[in-house]
């Protein structure tokens, strides 16, 4: 089972390395952003459509 | 071949403003102010594109959930939802932005404060526009959530201690909008002790632990006594403000660490690295600690505005953007020269758009009566400082002209005019308007001062601080003077008066008795029983709307508290209540009046060719105004066009008006708000004259059921002021503008042929000049032509940027109704000089 750790997109919190900021690159029709929520490492990434192996 | 470019001087002369800030504005600010997602509704609809934020009502619910079960007490809690937003909903940051931070998840996003009321999570429940795809999923988090907090948002809360009988007037919709909520209105705020670099968060805290420290250790002394037990609830609300602000600086952080990851693993650019670390460094200063630089000082009261607007809805802006970021622009480019002034505009502009940015989801009435925009984001602008000298700085003139590279309709600026004011910045607000912004209106300063004083007596010191705590309304910016909260429901539809006359009373439109059981006007045989009617129904219609205010306001500090503002209010830091307590505030409370001037038109109609002609008698007119005068039309005509009008100087009719204004004045003395002072009146309408077209029935100036009512304020019905500019200037003069009203809204249009070039300049400096000689205490212009407003009705595409003020703010021409757009064009254009 892949988790959020393995992904590329995801950035440990130094003080805290089971959580981290999953980051994503996101155009709409008006700007370009990267966009940030935070993740738990060991969150289940299956499902997930833009899990980018590290 | 395409069509050869347009230069800007070209674009100037055609008065195509919108495409020469294009390409006068640095390409920065052209992509950001590109980027902005409009969010005011259209029609009351929202614009295609956007949807209804779901992520924030799910973490509010998940939190509340599990807090159920916990001892803690009901501000603890709700701080500590505030709290698990901040920390858990997606942040974003734009290519090439510097200031960062939004209320939604995304960019296209409205956000939904589901913890308000009922009736706000129906409408998004049943709203056609906005709700994501796929539809089914959005649908059924949207029910879960609403479902939650039925029966647990404010408004379920706060209804059982109202007076029914007032509440369900309240609720009718047809003598007032607005809801008596401390979470849903506008929220002044503290700024002498937040925004002047003494105190910031870290302070804040470290001053919270040792008033807690102290109180915990009182409370477990031996002994026992009231003081005692109030310290309980004092540390929970202390406590409460801490958990508040922790959550700000770490939501500051967040960007912070988005900012070097973007900078570390993503940005080829060596310059927008260099950007992006600059964010990181300030957001990980601000808010904690006070602000160093501009960017610091913008981007901290960017953190506040948020983080005040995560913990309720705020329809206005209370702000004073130059006096508070000034010293920071006087440091960084004048004296240290560590920033260019292009640099600076680049921040300015960019903190328009930020805050152009904001939404929150509002029910129907609210977005229809705030057509095109969001809320009513009127940032203030000159004036003076507290020892009387001139405020204006290089950022007074920085934002003015920010703001015509940017163009956009919301926030707009209020300058407070003065007699020390300079012709440079003079000739900036000037410029403002002749380029059809719509914006600054004009604000008579030392009259406005005065008037603080007299009203709510402000000393004069606190008074010179003031801002608009929405489209008009000063207050100042003190620990005691700024009002945490106007709730908008002390909002009156004013025509509503002189239609009761007529019925008794009973409102024929929504089928209830709401005014006072008057006599039958159709037995009146003296103009002065006309006129004790209208006061008997004045005082009822106000009283209805203004004990809610009242009575929410007493309830707010336990009911619906506010831990983050309260958190930014020396008052509140000090006491440990909560900052809407009415103990602790000087109260500032005004009634705001729509849809005023249709009675003076309407008695003076009524006086003259009733009881002075004897054309017509009472009868006869009432059965007239019952068939909303079909079958009367010749009748009709003779009470528009042969009755005496306001705004031509003529004493027939503005001596009625005052008259009017005599008795609302008395009477909002014996109103009093929870903290002993008074409820003047404030003339103003945002575009509640479209709003209640078709809750108005007809009224004796000649209006029928349907018709648009005028433009607001003390402003004369479209095209019925016929005497020129000074005619209106006089007739507004003889209304006593310290003592008769709050403040009286004047909208002007005027030709931009006319304002062209410096012989413009100096025509309009003149009638400023008579404007401020008489003693007017605000004026605001609309300056596009005729021509320019018919072709964007024919080809809206094309007109997509012109701008035009509504009443206390400006909207896109495109984004108003029909009806709007065509009432503005009505107005008459004044020709000066
Ligand atoms: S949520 Fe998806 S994209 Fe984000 S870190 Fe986890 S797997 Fe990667």
């Amino acid at each position: 089972m892949p988790k959020c750790e393995e992904c590329k997109n995801f950035f440990p919190w130094e003080d805290n390395p089971r959580k981290g900021d999953c980051v994503e690159r996101a155009v709409d029709p008006r700007q370009a952003y990267y966009k940030a929520k935070p993740v738990n490492a060991d969150q289940d990434s299956a499902d997930c459509s833009s899990f980018q192996k590290k | 071949m395409g069509e050869p470019a347009i230069s800007i001087v070209e674009h100037e002369k055609r008065q195509e403003w919108w495409w020469a800030a294009e390409k006068k504005r640095s390409s920065r600010l052209d992509y950001l102010r590109k980027a902005i997602w409009k969010k005011g509704a259209i029609g009351g609809l929202y614009p295609q594109g956007l949807y209804v934020d779901l992520e924030r009502p799910v973490l509010q619910t998940e939190k509340a959930r599990e807090l159920e079960s916990s001892p803690d007490p009901y501000v603890i809690k709700f701080a500590k939802i505030l709290a698990h937003v901040l920390d858990n909903k997606t942040i974003f940051i734009t290519d090439h932005s510097q200031l960062v931070g939004y209320l939604g998840s995304l960019p296209n996003t409205i956000t939904w404060d589901p913890t308000l009321a009922a009736v706000l999570n129906h409408e998004v429940v049943n709203d056609p526009t906005c709700i994501q795809e796929p539809l089914e999923e959005s649908l059924k988090i949207i029910s879960e959530v609403a479902d939650y907090w039925a029966g647990k948002s404010d408004l379920d809360k706060i209804m059982p201690y109202l007076d029914l009988d007032d509440a369900m007037k309240v609720l009718s919709g047809a003598i007032g909008w607005g809801v008596p909520l401390s979470r849903g209105g506008y929220s002044g705020k503290d700024y002498e002790y937040i925004m002047t670099g003494v105190h910031a968060f870290e302070d804040i805290i470290e001053e919270l632990d040792r008033r807690i420290d102290e109180a915990d250790e009182k409370a477990h002394e031996p002994g026992a006594s009231k003081e005692i037990s109030d310290l309980y609830d004092k540390m929970n609300m202390w406590e409460a403000m801490k958990i508040a602000l922790e959550a700000g600086i770490r939501y500051a952080k967040r960007y912070a660490r988005l900012a070097r990851i973007i900078a570390e693993n993503y940005e080829t650019d060596d310059e927008r690295k260099e950007e992006l670390l600059q964010i990181a460094e300030v957001c990980e200063h601000v808010p904690a600690k006070p602000p160093r630089t501009l960017q610091e000082s913008l981007q901290y009261d960017l953190f506040i505005q948020l983080f005040s607007r995560n913990e309720a809805i705020e329809g206005a802006w209370p702000a004073r953007p130059d006096y508070y970021h000034g010293p920071y622009y006087e440091k960084q480019v004048n004296v240290d020269k560590t920033l260019t002034k292009e640099e600076a505009l680049d921040l300015a502009g960019e903190f328009l758009i930020r805050a152009a940015e904001v939404s929150q989801y509002k029910v129907k009435w609210a977005r229809e009566g705030l057509q095109g925009i969001e809320g009513t984001w009127v940032w203030t602008l000159g004036g003076v400082k507290k020892d009387g000298s001139d405020a204006c700085n290089g950022m007074t003139i920085a934002l003015l002209q920010a703001s015509r590279l940017v163009r956009v309709a919301n926030p707009t600026f209020a300058f407070r005019w003065h007699p020390k004011v300079s012709d440079e910045v003079m000739r900036e607000v000037f410029e403002c308007i002749r380029q059809g912004l719509g914006y600054p209106s004009i604000r008579n300063d030392p009259v406005l001062i005065a008037n603080a004083m007299n009203w709510h007596g402000h000393p004069i010191e606190e008074a010179r601080t003031w801002a608009h705590q929405a489209c008009m309304s000063p207050a100042p910016c003190t620990k005691h003077g700024f009002q945490p909260m106007r709730m908008a429901n002390a909002t009156v539809n004013c025509a509503k008066i002189i239609e009761y006359v007529f019925s008794s009373g009973f409102d024929n439109v929504v089928n209830m008795q709401i005014g006072a059981e008057t006599p039958d006007a159709a037995t009146f045989t003296e103009y002065n029983q006309v006129f004790d009617a209208w006061v008997t129904q004045m005082k009822t219609v106000f009283s209805i709307l203004v004990r809610p205010v009242n009575r929410a306001r007493i309830l707010a500090p336990k009911m619906t508290p506010r831990p983050f503002l309260s958190a930014i209010s020396e008052r509140s830091i000090e006491s440990g209540l909560d900052v809407c307590d009415p103990s602790i505030s000087r109260g500032n409370a005004w009634i705001t009046a729509f849809t005023w001037v249709e009675n003076a038109d309407s008695l003076a109609a009524i006086k003259k060719l009733v009881f002075d002609e004897k054309k017509y008698t009472m009868a006869e007119l009432k059965e007239a105004l019952a068939n909303d005068w079909q079958g009367y039309e010749e009748m009709r005509l003779d009470f528009v066009k042969n009755a005496p009008k306001w705004g031509n100087d003529d004493d027939y009719v503005d001596t009625i008006m005052l008259d009017c204004l005599h008795e609302a004045a008395k009477f909002s003395r014996e109103l009093k708000c929870p903290s002993g002072n008074s409820w003047p009146i404030l003339p103003e309408n945002v575009s509640g004259n479209i709003h209640y077209a078709n809750i108005v029935g007809a009224l004796p100036n000649g209006r029928r059921l349907g018709d648009a009512l005028y433009d607001g304020g003390i402003s004369p019905g479209p095209g019925l002021d016929k005497k020129g500019p000074t005619a209106v200037l006089k007739s507004c003069s003889k209304i006593d503008h310290i003592s008769d009203g709050r403040a009286f809204l004047l909208n002007q249009r005027l030709s931009p042929t006319q304002l062209a070039g410096e012989k413009g300049y100096q025509l309009w400096k003149t009638y400023m000049k008579t404007w401020a000689d008489l003693g007017l205490d605000h004026v605001q212009f609309n300056c596009v032509s005729d021509e320019i407003l018919r072709n964007a009705q024919k080809d809206p595409e094309k007109y997509q940027e012109v701008i035009v003020r509504v009443a206390g703010y400006s909207a896109h021409f495109v984004d108003i109704s029909r009806k709007t757009q065509d009432n503005i064009i009505q107005r008459t254009v004044q020709g000066l000089g």
